[in-house]
């Protein structure tokens, strides 16, 4: 079974932040809910 | 074919092309062949109306010959629409097709910047700088041949397959049509009369 | 190529048609010709000129060859050409070119429940009103409506169900609907002068050779254009008609049209089975589902993988004539390159050099197309003919052993470096991918969108030969904003090569933010051949970006993403590395 989790992401072009799910093996294109721009990055382990 | 001495000197001719208007009358076509002669390595530049006709393609050919150049820089349209009538140019002229290199000045500059000489010019300038420093690592190439099996598929039995598959036969071809339903015929075969003519669909 | 042959159950050279079979054939199923109008045996033809011309037994159906059971159809055979045993055959052919022609689907109305579609019994559609008419119909020809088997004397067609409609995800023309309702109204008019019809539309397209003509006969035959689609069907609970409310945009009156009968002049969608063909052949569609060409106009049939051609309803919807056409120009281009006998293939594909392969197998994971072989301890190695030159491997490779022929590091470099020579700090850096992105910046010149002038573009084949070091490289050359484009996850052009991409741009994030380096200074943007609106948008927000960014920031970047001093290559550093970039 693929699991699903909420992710953080940010828009790198518009900046806003939001949650996501992410299916494991999911192969899916990205894009902000806010300006619909493809660049987004994943900020799971970028914290640090 | 000349064959290209790894050790001879870079010889680099830029072709800048006004096509018509159509990159002039945005573009200072003169100062971007006044700029494109100050780059290393550029030994002749010349400008052309149309670089695509045929005049235009005997100066590359010319010039190829006359300054013995052995990489060509085309300042002109987009690669994917004439790429492969600039490299069947510089293979009449004796060079390996893949020692040429385009710029785009038209649809990547005057058509999207018009009213703006200025920043066009120098975007343009930029551009033929960007093929000539590419075109001075650009290296002979051989295309590999890849035999191909005289057989054709035609996927779909409707109108469209049944009328391809008919055509390449009578071209001389085997063909092969593959249809999932029991019969050929598609969606046309359920329908009565077509039009414009009126008659039956089968 | 493998084709599965199904299996008929019935020989194909043995049976004669005589119908024998059919005739003590106990069970009857929905008749899929007659679109579930009429009905048909477990053992049928598909339809009397089917071709070919012999019986199928639907397995489905049948209750089989059990003497208990049944078993009647091959008793009665004399050909014996029933054959209970038959199987799925595994048919494999090796085929030099490929035309696709896999059509379309109807479209399903039952979802647009303002028409009643499943509600109503004398609502059908456009598709079924062919087989009511047909000689060869469940009614022989003789024109009646379902609820009652009378002769409707008042028929309303309701165009665009399922076309021009963006409410349902189907904005497209479907192309044919208009002048397949006129032809009705022709067809009814001269079969039965007594009857009415009426057609509600928004736009009559006849536009063919001869179209305008028949629209025109249509009307003097009587047939009333109503502009204006319905909102909705009701039923007279009394008299079983069915009222039509519909505002007539024309006179800008409502009205109530009371009629015995209403067609639905169904669009068309895209064959359900597209996506397992653009898997096989790798295909990309357009935004609305249908295969897109490698050119609108001057590659009309050109598949984007070689050697593939559309013919036909699968390319965009289009008459029997254009795809008669169409079957005929695919024809030529298959023909032709068979006719070469051989096919030359760009000479863009990887080169391993095996001194400098540091055996990871690295390349071999990212390659789309299975191109690179590699085994544990071993050198990889390239088949040439299978390489498209997408050029992932090469941006993957960090010990410098792959050389993508003709987008050599070197000239990709030498290109960032001679835009990046002056002024670097008034400049919009961009990669972008041949068959997406910078396609996408010839539509915006095409369509004379514009832009400011500050980007500067760099054509790579594939996203994913953008390599880290390129866009290290241009910041280091003072370049305020880079943007790396490439085609949306759908169109690929090298299957899924773009994936490679996100990792590489996900990485260089956090790279940069590392190094002291503002992330949002790169960007990643998604932009097919036909967004030219989208590239110049982009454009734009990246001159915004770009304005953002302080000379400070600029020199900042240059001395933090300097090079560390190359260490020796270890050696033994493939299982690091690997973890590193699938992490």
């Amino acid at each position: 079974m693929a699991t699903t989790t909420m992710a953080p992401f940010r828009c790198m072009m518009c900046g806003h932040e939001y949650q996501e799910k992410v299916v494991q093996g999911e192969d899916v294109e990205r894009s902000c809910p806010k300006c619909r721009s493809n660049s987004i990055r994943h900020l799971k382990g970028t914290k640090k | 074919m000349a064959t290209l001495d790894k050790d001879s000197e870079l010889r680099i001719g830029v072709f800048v092309c006004d096509c018509g208007l159509n990159i002039a009358g945005a573009v200072d076509c003169g100062a971007v062949c006044e700029y494109a002669e100050t780059l290393d390595d550029v030994v002749c530049v010349v400008r052309n109306k149309y670089t695509c006709a045929d005049p235009g393609q005997n100066e590359i050919k010319h010039a190829v010959r006359e300054h013995r150049l052995n990489r060509v820089v085309v300042a002109s349209c987009t690669p994917r629409q004439h790429e492969p009538t600039f490299r069947q140019c510089v293979l009449e002229a004796g060079l390996n097709p893949y020692l040429m290199e385009m710029a785009n000045l038209r649809e990547h500059c005057s058509w999207v910047h018009p009213g703006d000489w200025d920043g066009a010019t120098a975007k343009a300038k930029d551009l033929v700088a960007s093929a000539v420093g590419r075109a001075r690592f650009l290296e002979e190439q051989v295309e590999m041949a890849v035999p191909v099996t005289r057989r054709a598929l035609v996927i779909g039995g409707g109108v469209a397959g049944i009328e391809a598959a008919l055509e390449l036969a009578e071209q001389g071809h085997q063909v092969t049509l593959v249809e999932k339903q029991a019969s050929i015929g598609g969606i046309m075969a359920q329908l009565d009369k077509t039009y414009p003519t009126m008659d039956c669909s089968i | 190529m493998t084709i599965r042959r199904k299996a008929r159950y019935v020989d194909l050279h043995l049976c004669n048609s005589c119908g024998d079979c059919a005739n003590v054939c106990p069970v009857t199923a929905p008749d899929e010709y007659q679109m579930g109008l009429s009905s048909r045996k477990a053992v049928y033809i598909p339809f009397p000129q089917a071709v070919p011309c012999s019986y199928i037994l639907d397995m489905d159906t049948c209750l089989g060859n059990n003497p208990i059971a049944c078993g009647k159809c091959a008793d009665v055979c004399e050909k014996q050409a029933i054959d209970f045993d038959d199987a799925d055959e595994l048919v494999t052919r090796e085929v030099g070119a490929i035309i696709v022609a896999i059509g379309l689907d109807v479209y399903d109305p039952t979802e647009m429940d303002e028409y009643g579609y499943t509600r109503f019994d004398d609502v059908i559609t456009s598709m079924e009103f062919e087989r009511l008419i047909c000689a060869g119909g469940p009614t022989m020809g003789h024109f009646v409506r379902p609820s009652d088997q009378q002769r409707p004397k008042r028929i309303g067609f309701i165009q665009c169900v399922g076309s021009r409609n963006p409410k349902i995800g189907r904005p497209y023309c479907s192309n044919i609907c208009c002048m397949n309702t006129i032809k009705d109204t022709l067809l009814l008019a001269d079969h039965y002068p007594d009857t009415e019809n009426f057609v509600f539309y928004q736009d009559i397209r006849a536009f063919g050779k001869g179209f305008e003509d028949m629209f025109q006969r249509s009307k003097e035959a009587g047939t009333r254009y109503i502009r204006g689609l319905p909102g909705d069907i009701e039923e007279d609970p009394e008299t079983g008609a069915l009222i039509v409310t519909v505002e007539n945009t024309t006179s800008g009156r409502l009205e109530r049209h009371e009629l015995d009968m209403v067609v639905l002049s169904v669009g068309v969608v895209p064959a359900k089975d597209r996506d397992k063909i653009a898997g096989l052949l790798t295909l990309s569609k357009t935004s609305d589902g249908f295969f897109m060409e490698t050119h609108p106009k001057l590659k009309p049939v050109d598949a984007p993988t070689r050697g593939v051609y559309f013919a036909g309803f699968c390319e965009s919807p289009k008459d029997i004539k254009d795809s008669v056409c169409q079957a005929g120009a695919a024809s030529s281009r298959a023909g032709a390159l068979l006719n070469a006998g051989e096919i030359k293939i760009e000479a863009i594909t990887s080169v391993i050099d095996p001194e400098a392969c540091s055996m990871c197998g690295l390349c071999a994971s990212v390659c789309p197309y299975g191109a690179i072989t590699w085994h544990k301890k071993e050198v990889a190695t390239v088949i040439e003919a299978a390489c498209a030159g997408c050029g992932a491997c090469g941006a993957t490779c960090t010990f410098g052993a792959i050389t993508m022929r003709h987008f050599t590091d070197d000239q990709l470099l030498g290109q960032v470096r001679a835009i990046l020579a002056e002024q670097p700090e008034e400049k919009v850096f961009v990669f972008a991918c041949n068959w997406c992105s910078y396609a996408g910046g010839d539509m915006a010149g095409i369509s004379r969108i514009r832009y400011p002038s500050t980007n500067r573009v760099v054509r790579t084949m594939c996203s994913a030969r953008v390599s880290e070091e390129m866009v290290l490289e241009a910041f280091r050359c003072g370049a305020p904003v880079v943007l790396v484009s490439g085609c949306h996850y759908a169109d690929c052009h090298y299957i899924d090569a773009n994936r490679q991409t996100v990792k590489r741009v996900q990485k260089l994030w956090d790279k940069l933010e590392k190094a002291g380096v503002r992330p949002e200074r790169l960007q990643l943007e998604w932009i097919s051949a036909a967004e030219g609106q989208k590239f110049a948008k982009v454009m734009q927000q990246m001159e915004d970006k770009r304005k953002l960014v302080t000379p400070d920031e600029i020199a900042h970047a240059r001395e933090a993403l300097k090079p560390k001093k190359k260490k020796a290559r270890p050696a033994k550093k493939e299982p690091a590395a690997v973890t590193e970039a699938t992490a």
